[in-house]
């Protein structure tokens, strides 16, 4: 299998050395092209919960980036109701063969625990977010307990 | 006449002092040269013409000095008519030489036999050994130096003498004499040694620098004979070398430009109009038959590429007078020489581009406001403009040889011109489809691409825009009927003259000028012109054969005729087309009507225009399975495991051709690399870059890739793995067994090629192939591969790609508290609108990523505007995944303007965070 190598090293990395954002890596035995995996974020309003990701790969892999997707509803400027994302590490534009996923996971990982709202995706957060930060919070945070999984034990 | 004999007479004595001084004048290093002498010593013949000419400039730059002595003298140019104020000898000197040159009237004069010669103290032409370059002597009688060649240091220091004594007499004088001789030019700027290029004299001073002026005039002259000699034995006309020192030219061109310009224009101008005026005769007469020897023209290329670097000249009389007579010199030269001359550009002049192109465009474009005067005279039969279209193919072909060329042996595609190919891949008939009767005197290769062995179609990126080449003015005046058919003589003529005798393509293509041969001068929508009258005639012949038939007894059917039924067009335009292919093919080349069954209505193109636009329609749905759209890059794919059979990607090909055929606009989304395999050349790595920009730019990171580590960090087998348009993956190898070949830093580059060459070419081969079949079927016998660049064919097939703002706007959505009656909405579409088109399409790119129109026009974008906080100084910003603008509430208009120009002329990629 082509892209599978590469993509089969980066798993096993993965579930060896452990991000500790990033948890529960599960992958179709029949299809190593889509992940799934919790997001567990650090900083207030979202420690309050983990949030569960898709990663799809194309079939040209590493030549084309992966593409991400959020299955649990979260209350986030840069990200929309659909649970799209806009990570310049992985656009069209930008992506890079070398960068590898865990470098894709922690971007992302930072970007949900500081928002970005000078290039959000949904501006009325954005501007809530700035404005009137406490609001936000409360929120987002209500909102995180409402939506989100679970966070793992340890 | 009596005068000149009784000088002759008289000085008998003295000329052969003066043929000695002469001697030592050309030979001012004779001890050094005796080995040489056969090519620095002169024949006596041509000597004795010398001092004759030489006796004769002394006599005007007598009369300007002392005059005639005739109290009656009306000549304007004599001291004694009163009409012209006795000169310093210095002016005197240069105006005479240029009084001799136009051949003013000579005073005949009253004393007789005093000859002016003897009476000057210093005669005007002093050997370099005599004189003691005492240049800031202002007293003393003009006592110069002639050059025989100039070198940086001269210009250097005849410059700064002449600022120093603000009397310019010596430059101008030694421009005249250098400028205008083709053998003296020609051994200026040459390249010497690194250490006395320099030497800085500037600050050294003046008698110091004479010497070392002198010194180093004896050094060249001993290297440049050196030089010389060598270069015969090792002469290399593909070449893209030159003995021109051009850092040094150009740094002599600047410190003459940086005089004022009344200073020394007109002896340029004067200079060069000699020059050329000889060059043209020499090139034309004397060197005729010979010119095929490189030796002999390397002179005139040397000294036309020393020309062609000098800096703009304001002076409108430049472009006027000397430019087209240098253009007409240059036109003379062998296609070698100008191969040559596209060479040396190409590789050392590419700064100068910019400045030539631009002063031929104006020659070109005043002389064809100028033709337009004379009516009944076609531009085609206008030598200027001529001559300057040929200069600037020159330059044209120097411009794609600087940019970025493909190898032409990664492209040539094998299956262009193979027959086996067509009738394998082809359901449609085995009827020959005659274009391999591919005419081929009939678009013959143009010669220079010939001579440099080069294809226009391989140039990935030339140095300037093609575009530039564009002469509007030339284009809206040209009248192509007539240019067709000297493009047709031309070719008729030439065919002749290929069987019969051997006929001089130069002489043809001048007495048949077509700019159908020079199309990168014309705007595609002039070239559509002329594919038009081709299309036309070939039309009406095709009529004319009909009414031939009538009278017959056949039928009389001068159109091609197509009857379709709605809801099954496809079907009948298949069944049509394919019948045709087997009984006449050449059908297609009649005009075009199509009947919708049950329908009336007569086909004035509106009908066939509906046809043409509902059958890509369909064909063109990826739900149809002919081709894939990709939504990200708006383009339109071959679809390599489509079920469908070959005829129906040759029946498109077919319609495509038609339509440039029938000059009907298509909404069709090809990427160039498409418009590039249909002129016959194979897509390579360079073409993803438009084709599938995600893959192209991973794949130049690879390339780009230093480390020994490509192993592990790519983990790339020669396996490539792809989704098919049903959703799933499909393996390839690009070379057997791949998934156990390891992509490492020694093979990433085969690995590339094959990548590019699998998904432009192997892939889609025998879709592709039926493609170009249908395509050429209609456009083989046309010149369109021979008028139009891939880019232009996209502009015949898609048409430009200007597109409607309006829609858009009408179109936007806003977010977070923007509505379209908020007054900073309004002020962007007011800016947006008026935009300038290249602008437009950059904040098109900047929001969506793209500057391509999605199917259905902008409409389809779905842009949103979003608030982007209050006023600030941030820039605007774009999400390009969802065609969102994020635009701070700016303060005031201006603000907006500012920001939005900067962001969109200043956002490369992505770069947000």
């Amino acid at each position: 299998m082509a892209a599978t190598r590469r993509l089969q090293k980066e798993l096993n990395d993965m579930r060896v050395h452990g991000l500790k954002c990033f948890r529960d890596i599960q992958v179709d035995e029949s299809n190593i092209l889509s992940w799934t995996g919790l997001i567990v974020p650090e900083n207030p309003p979202f420690n309050k919960g983990a949030f569960r990701i898709e990663i799809n790969f194309p079939a040209e892999y590493p030549f084309k980036p992966p593409k991400i997707n959020f299955k649990t509803k979260i209350y986030h400027p840069n990200i929309d109701e659909k649970g799209q994302v806009c990570l310049p590490i992985i656009s069209a534009e930008n992506w890079k063969p070398a960068t590898k996923t865990d470098q894709v996971i922690q971007a992302l990982v930072a970007l949900v625990n500081d928002p970005e709202p000078e290039h959000p995706l949904r501006a009325e957060l954005a501007e809530e977010y700035l404005k009137d930060r406490k609001k936000f919070f409360k929120l987002a945070e209500e909102y995180t307990k409402k939506h989100s999984e679970k966070r793992p034990a340890d | 006449m009596n005068a000149n004999e009784n000088q002759n007479n008289v000085v008998d004595a003295t000329s052969r002092n003066i043929a000695q001084e002469l001697q030592s004048t050309e030979n001012p290093v004779s001890e050094f040269d005796s080995e040489n002498t056969s090519l620095n010593r002169l024949p006596t013949s041509e000597l004795m013409k010398r001092v004759s000419n030489m006796r004769k400039i002394d006599r005007f730059r007598w009369m300007l000095t002392e005059g005639c002595g005739n109290s009656n003298c009306d000549n304007e140019n004599c001291v004694s008519s009163g009409k012209i104020k006795p000169l310093n000898p210095r002016d005197a000197a240069a105006l005479a030489l240029h009084l001799y040159h136009i051949r003013a009237k000579v005073c005949e004069t009253s004393r007789g036999s005093k000859v002016p010669r003897t009476q000057s103290p210093t005669p005007l032409f002093t050997t370099l050994e005599s004189t003691n370059l005492n240049f800031s002597n202002e007293g003393s009688e003009s006592s110069a130096p002639e050059f025989k060649f100039l070198t940086e240091n001269v210009v250097r220091a005849i410059v700064n003498t002449c600022q120093n004594e603000s009397r310019y007499s010596l430059l101008v004088r030694t421009i005249m004499e250098i400028f205008s001789k083709t053998d003296k030019l020609a051994k200026s700027f040459l390249k010497i040694e690194q250490t006395q290029r320099f030497n800085d004299f500037t600050s050294r001073n003046l008698t110091v620098l004479e010497k070392e002026t002198l010194r180093e005039l004896e050094g060249e002259t001993e290297k440049d004979v050196d030089s010389l000699q060598n270069s015969k034995i090792s002469f290399d006309w593909s070449s893209e070398e030159t003995q021109i020192d051009f850092f040094a030219l150009r740094k002599s061109y600047q410190s003459v430009f940086q005089l004022p310009s009344h200073v020394f224009e007109s002896s340029f101008i004067r200079a060069l109009m000699l020059l050329a005026e000889n060059t043209e005769m020499e090139l034309k007469v004397e060197l005729k038959g010979k010119l095929c020897n490189p030796e002999d023209v390397e002179k005139y290329v040397i000294s036309f590429l020393i020309v062609f670097e000098m800096p703009a000249v304001g002076n409108p009389e430049y472009v006027d007078r000397a430019l087209p007579q240098l253009c007409r010199a240059m036109s003379y030269l062998p296609y070698s020489a100008l191969a040559r001359i596209c060479r040396v550009w190409a590789r050392h002049c590419q700064n100068s581009f910019k400045n030539i192109l631009e002063l031929l465009h104006q020659l070109i474009t005043a002389r064809t406001i100028d033709n337009g005067d004379e009516k009944r005279r076609h531009l085609q039969d206008n030598v200027d403009i001529i001559s300057a279209t040929k200069v600037m193919k020159v330059l044209y072909y120097a411009n794609a040889l600087a940019g970025k060329m493909e190898s032409p042996l990664n492209t040539k595609d094998e299956d262009y011109d193979n027959p086996e190919v067509d009738s394998k891949y082809s359901l449609f008939p085995d009827t020959d489809l005659r274009y391999s009767v591919y005419q081929g005197a009939l678009f013959a290769e143009d010669p220079l691409a010939a001579e440099l062995k080069i294809d226009l179609i391989d140039c990935i990126k030339p140095y300037i825009p093609f575009s530039e080449f564009y002469n509007e003015p030339l284009s809206d005046t040209i009248e192509m009927d007539k240019d067709y058919t000297n493009y047709k003589s031309a070719i008729r003529l030439e065919t002749l003259g290929a069987s019969s005798s051997r006929c001089d393509s130069k002489t043809v293509s001048d007495k048949f000028f077509s700019f159908m041969t020079h199309p990168f001068i014309l705007t595609p929508a002039t070239k559509t012109l002329g594919l038009f009258y081709d299309n036309r005639i070939r039309m009406y012949s095709e009529r004319r054969i009909c009414v031939l038939q009538s009278m017959n007894g056949d039928p009389p059917n001068p159109y091609l005729k197509l009857q379709v039924r709605r809801d099954h067009l496809i079907e009948d335009a298949l069944m049509r087309l394919e019948l045709l292919c087997y009984e006449s093919p050449q059908d297609f080349k009649k005009q075009l009507m199509v009947e919708f069954e049950g329908e009336q209505g007569m086909d004035e193109g509106g009908i066939s225009k509906e046809f043409f636009q509902l059958i890509v329609e369909e064909i063109f749905n990826p739900d149809y399975g002919m081709f894939t759209f990709n939504a990200d890059s708006q383009i339109c794919w071959f679809n390599s495991v489509s079920f469908e059979n070959d005829s129906q990607y040759t029946l498109i090909g077919l319609i495509i051709g038609l339509a440039i055929y029938n000059n009907i606009i298509l909404d069709v989304r090809f990427p160039m690399v498409v418009y590039k395999k249909l002129l016959g050349k194979k897509g390579t790595f360079n073409d993803l870059e438009d084709s599938n920009p995600v893959l192209y730019n991973s794949l130049k990171c690879l390339l780009e890739h230093q480390n020994n580590d490509v192993e592990e960090v790519y983990m790339q087998t020669f396996r490539i793995s792809y989704r098919d348009p049903f959703g799933s993956i499909v393996y390839h190898d690009l070379l057997p067994d791949g998934d156990k070949i390891s992509v490492t830093l020694c093979n990433k580059q085969q690995f590339v090629e094959l990548y590019a060459d699998f998904l432009l070419n192997k892939s889609i081969a025998k879709q592709f192939n039926a493609f170009r079949k249908g395509f050429r079927v209609v456009t083989d016998e046309s010149p369109l591969k021979f008028l139009f660049r891939p880019e232009e064919i996209e502009i015949l097939v898609c048409g430009s790609k200007n597109f409607n703002l309006k829609e858009l706007q009408e179109s936007t959505r806003y977010d977070g508290g923007y509505d379209s009656s908020s007054t900073i909405i309004k002020y962007f579409w007011e800016f947006a609108h008026s935009l300038s088109h290249i602008n437009q399409r950059k904040l098109l790119q900047f929001t969506t990523g793209s500057d391509r129109v999605p199917v259905g026009g902008l409409s389809q974008l779905h842009m949103i505007i979003a608030k982007n906080g209050p006023d600030s100084d941030r820039l605007p910003t774009a999400h390009t995944c969802f065609n969102v603008l994020l635009l701070p509430e700016y303060s005031t208009k201006e603000k907006l303007h500012d920001r939005l120009m900067k962001a969109i002329n200043y956002s490369k990629g992505f770069g947000m965070l």
